[in-house]
């Protein structure tokens, strides 16, 4: 950790402060947990450096996650597709996934975060991935072909409002809008 | 992410195509609704389409043309790299994200391109971006900065949006800068200001939030649900904080300057019973003078009557606003729309709990999640099954003995609470026996009661395994419901005891002796929650890892533990009257209860295996605080301040018929003074006058039966609403149906493709919008060995496009647009035009359902 000598310049924290819903406290937090995933080299322009996606999920509130990639592949801005996070990109992440962000930008990446194909809607594929994910892949956990099938039928029929077999953005935040608690368990805080 | 990467624009291919160039004529009416990205919310999001895969087709139809002037197409797609207005957000033209960059990808000022083309494009574009930037800069600062961090995109283009809106700003302000008098940025320099100290206000509340790191533990073990339970705790003793900085500095601090001096002796015994040396300290309502206080002679001088009665009416006044508003806050939030709440399959899409951090507590949560769900999906299937008539008479006969015999309980509970007490009394007004004898038979009441409180919800919870519930919730709230009742007897009991025996005895102070009651029930019922913990999880993890280990590890109980705060709380609130530092000793209590409950958590406990829906149970505990407690905690002082005879010989009050004499006494003294009338004319006719009650009791009536009848108006709508979507759907799905029947009859064709190609090209005139796309999908499987150089990273793993587009992808789902019937020669032009008329209605219904939607 470089210390003060690295922290970020007080214009840059106030642009920071206001695109995201970060307070100062929280971006400073998150500087320095990012130069520590930093190696000590690039240390100096800690701003342009680009942290690959294997460090990233060394990080204790993603490691354990289910959707440690998801996470990764949607907030990274990498060009060569690398997933690898930038300290804006990190940002951007801890500011959907902090307290003050509202439900409506939660659940805009939650959808992107289960649409694991990235075609903008959840279908069936999207969903038995997700249901993986929370069910672990464990032989004892794993849901069978058929249970599978009669959960993404159960999904689809709650929460397929206009019935063309997957789930849009829209009618995903309409089911999160019926459960309140999403807000409040969508939360990184680092 | 990236993939498709600008290869439509640095693949010649597609800037030859002919048919997207007609496409895209058609396109750009609609470009802005219906192109955008899947994930470019802003301003219309939802029904997305398939951009990125869309473009990686569209651009291989037409290779056998491309071939023909490749150089020419590569030297201008480089010289479109190099005009960085192209891009609506001037950024670089590599997309990474999942944007939105209609300007490559549709406006090629291709060779073959037609004159209005390109230029329709960008104009709508660059429209559609100003529209946005010009919404941004008529808004406020502080409204701009929400809007912009609302936006789901990355930092980057959000930076460009802020900047491009400052731009806009200044230009504007330049063009009226005459006008802008001094005055203007003065007020702008204080605004500012002002933004930035309550800036710095926030972040140290936020640094003095207490336990930050504690509650980010406890939350990356067991989630949101355990976490509930803690959050209340901090929440309760935030209360208690405030209580005690109010009663300590207005009413504790001057009586320290009037304080005689204690001759009472300190034996160690007290601290457990509340009497002996304490009821000599401030600790009591008894010790509080009645006197003015004047420290300096002829200076202004502190009414110890008036401040006690002031500061605690204040206090309440003060709970009561944040407990509504608080109450009022998450009832808005989690009882959205209860009536359209159907089944829990849906909320898989959002029951991961990204708060679990622990790698023991994910797996385990992966665990309760596949039985939970293996479990609902069996009984799915069971469900179907129909109780008998005499079935259910048994339900029903088993619910209602279990309901008679929890109320049963409670009455018993309360009797013998209540000779208990009356018993106590008795032998503390006689008084024999030793002097520790006296102080060790005062503390055999709040024992029971804690004993009662402890072990009853024991039994309760027996009782549950006799009744089965159809659903565990309803079953949580049945045993709530039943402790609430319980508990909230007992303390009710306890108060008609204080109020009309123990108010009434010849004792020599009797608030004094309320407040040690109250004390010694805080304090044990303090201690009796540390043996809880100790005996119900400490003792219950050791047999049921060691001897019995199918009971295994236990839960926290939540609902219980939750209960138990409340219970406390209202005693506390009880006795600040009585009491006034009460809330010291709770704080005290708090602080001990957080650090024991999560170590026990943490040794001992395992997380809840069910679903425990945080939100909802928040929102009851606090209702649960505001309702039976608070509000009985109001009228319990009401009656103490409105109606009792305060004590003669002690506390501020004495010699006063009423504690409320104190105030009318002291508005008869305003009176001779003409300065402070006003004081007089609001007591006069605001507080005192029963009218402007009732016509304010009339107003609040009338105005919640309007809200009321709003809110049935709302209903119909959202109904209506739904009706709508389902009906869109259906719609949706009748056209699909007809454009797949089309597609097998032109499969059968399939030498007709080229021809059709050129048919569409020619008479692009009378086709419906999306006709384009459905055309680069038909003629998709000739192209498709072609192998994608790009974008391996995500599309590696399976083809982009499977040939037989009617069977797999049948149809692009959510995206109606896309799956228009083509006119195919074979179509009648009149069917044409009928579906394109219901396109647009469609179209136009589904905004709106969509604005419906988000609002």
């Amino acid at each position: 950790m470089g210390g003060s000598a690295s922290s970020v310049p007080p214009d840059l924290l106030g642009e920071y402060q206001e695109l995201t819903f970060l307070t100062k406290q929280e971006i400073l937090i998150a500087h320095k947990r990012f130069s520590e995933l930093v190696p000590k080299e690039e240390r100096d322009q800690i701003l342009s450096a680009r942290v690959p996606k294997d460090k990233v999920v060394t990080l204790p509130e993603l490691r354990a996650n289910p959707f440690q990639h998801r996470i990764c592949r949607v907030f990274s801005t990498a060009e060569d597709g690398d997933d690898s996070l930038s300290f804006e990109d990190f940002l951007d992440m801890l500011s959907v996934f902090s307290d003050a962000a509202t439900s409506e930008i939660k659940s805009h990446y939650a959808f992107r975060i289960f649409d694991f194909d990235d075609d903008g809607t959840l279908d069936r594929k999207d969903l038995e991935n997700l249901v993986n994910c929370l069910t672990g892949d464990a032989d004892g956990t794993r849901l069978s072909t058929s249970e599978m099938d009669q959960l993404i039928q159960n999904i689809l029929e709650e929460s397929d409002i206009d019935k063309d077999g997957t789930i849009n953005l829209s009618e995903f935040q309409h089911v999160i809008s019926r459960s309140p608690d999403f807000a409040s368990s969508f939360k990184i805080v680092l | 992410m990236s993939y498709h990467y600008n290869e439509a624009f640095e693949n010649p291919d597609y800037h030859n195509s002919e048919t997207l160039e007609s496409g895209r004529r058609k396109a750009s009416q609609m470009n802005s609704m219906f192109r955008q990205n899947p994930y470019d919310s802003s301003p219309y999001d939802s029904y997305t389409d398939h951009d990125g895969r869309e473009q990686r087709q569209s651009y291989s139809v037409d290779i056998p043309m491309a071939t023909m002037q490749p150089g020419l197409e590569v030297s201008q797609s480089a010289k479109r790299w190099g005009t960085p207005n192209a891009n609506p957000y001037g950024n670089t033209h590599i997309n990474h994200s999942f944007e939105y960059e209609p300007e490559f990808t549709y406006t090629p000022p291709s060779t073959l391109s037609t004159v209005d083309g390109p230029f329709a494009r960008r104009s709508s574009d660059a429209s559609e971006e100003e529209k946005i930037i010009r919404n941004l800069a008529s808004m406020t600062t502080r409204e701009r900065i929400k809007a912009i961090q609302k936006m789901p995109k990355t930092m980057k283009e959000k930076r460009e949006i802020r900047n491009k809106v400052l731009m806009e700003k200044t230009r504007k302000s330049v063009s009226y800068s005459t006008e802008i008098h001094c005055c203007t940025q003065c007020m702008y320099k204080i605004a500012l200001s002002y933004r930035r100290f309550r800036n710095g206000l926030s972040e140290l509340f936020q640094s003095l939030q207490l336990w930050q790191k504690t509650l980010k533990i406890i939350g990356g073990k067991f989630g949101t649900s355990v976490l509930s339970y803690f959050v209340f705790l901090t929440w309760l003793l935030t209360f208690n904080i405030f209580s005690f900085l109010v009663n300590f500095s207005f009413v504790t601090i001057p009586q320290f300057i009037a304080a005689g001096s204690n001759n009472l002796s300190f034996t160690g015994l007290e601290l457990l019973t509340g009497a002996g040396y304490f009821q000599q300290t401030v600790l009591y309502y008894g010790f509080y003078t009645n006197s003015t206080i004047t420290k300096i002679e002829n200076s202004t001088s502190y009414d110890m009557q008036l401040a006690y009665i002031f500061t605690i009416g204040i206090y309440f006044v003060i709970c009561f606003f944040s407990l509504v508003y608080s109450m009022a806050k998450s009832f808005r939030n989690n009882f959205v729309n209860p009536q359209t709440y159907s089944g829990n399959a849906g909320k898989l899409l959002c029951i991961w709990d990204f708060n679990i951090t622990n790698e023991k507590a994910v797996r385990l949560k992966q665990k309760n999640l596949s039985t939970q769900i293996k479990e609902a999906l069996s009984e799915g299937k069971s469900e179907d099954l129909n109780l008998s008539l005499k079935q259910r008479m048994v339900h029903i006969a088993i619910h209602l003995a279990a309901w008679i015999f929890s109320l049963g309980t409670t009455a018993v509970c309360c009797t013998c609470v209540y000779y208990l007490s009356i018993n106590n009394l008795k032998l503390f007004m006689k008084g024999d026996g030793t002097e520790l004898e006296n102080q060790a038979a005062t503390l055999v009441l709040p024992i029971v009661v804690s004993l009662l409180n402890l072990l009853t919800p024991f039994v309760f919870s027996l009782l549950e395994l006799l009744e089965k519930f159809q659903y565990p919730r309803n079953q949580i709230y049945v045993t709530i419901t039943r402790n609430v009742i319980l508990k909230m007897s007992i303390i009710g009991i306890l108060c008609y005891y204080w109020l009309n025996i123990v108010a009434t005895s010849a004792t020599e102070c009797w608030e004094t002796l309320v407040g040690q009651d109250i004390y010694r029930l805080v304090v044990v019922d303090f201690l009796f929650c540390l043996l809880g913990s100790f005996f119900g999880e400490f003792i219950r993890r050791i047999i049921g890892t060691k001897c019995l280990k199918n009971l295994g590890v236990p839960e926290f109980d939540i609902a219980r533990n939750v209960l138990g705060l409340i219970y406390v709380q209202t005693l506390t609130w009880i006795g600040i009257f009585f009491s006034p530092l009460l809330p010291a000793i709770q704080i005290i209590f708090f602080f001990i209860i957080f650090y024991v409950k999560k170590v026990s958590l943490m040794m001992n406990c395992q997380p809840p295996r069910k679903v425990w829906r945080a939100s909802q149970m928040t929102t009851l505990f606090i209702f649960l605080l505001f309702f039976p407690s608070f509000t009985g905690v109001l009228s319990v002082v009401a009656i103490t301040i409105w109606r009792l005879n305060p004590s003669e010989k002690c506390g501020p009050f004495r010699g006063l018929s009423s504690i409320f004499d104190a105030v009318s006494r002291w508005i008869d003294v305003l009176t001779n003074y003409p300065r402070s009338a006003w004081v007089v004319w609001i007591y006069h006719n605001l507080i005192e006058s029963v009218h402007f009650f009732f016509i304010l009791t009339v107003i609040i009536i009338i105005i919640t039966y309007l809200y009321w009848q709003i809110i049935e108006g709302r209903k119909i709508m959202v109904r209506l609403l739904h009706e709508q979507i389902i009906n869109e759907g259906k719609d949706k799905m009748f056209l699909l149906e007809k454009l797949r029947a089309l597609q097998a009859s032109t499969r059968d064709t399939p030498a007709r493709k080229g021809a059709s190609q050129q048919f569409s090209t020619t008479s692009s005139l009378y086709q419906p919008p999306g006709q384009l796309d459905q055309q680069r999908h038909l003629s998709m499987p000739n192209y498709l060995e072609r192998p994608l150089e790009k974008n391996k990273s995500s599309f590696s793993a399976k083809p982009p496009y499977t040939a037989d587009f009617p069977e797999t992808s049948g149809f692009l789902p959510g995206d109606p647009q896309r799956q228009q019937p083509s006119t195919k020669p074979g179509v009648s032009e009149a069917l044409a035009l009928a579906m394109r008329a219901r396109q647009q209605a469609e179209r136009e219904m589904e905004d709106e359902d969509e604005e419906d939607f988000r609002s």
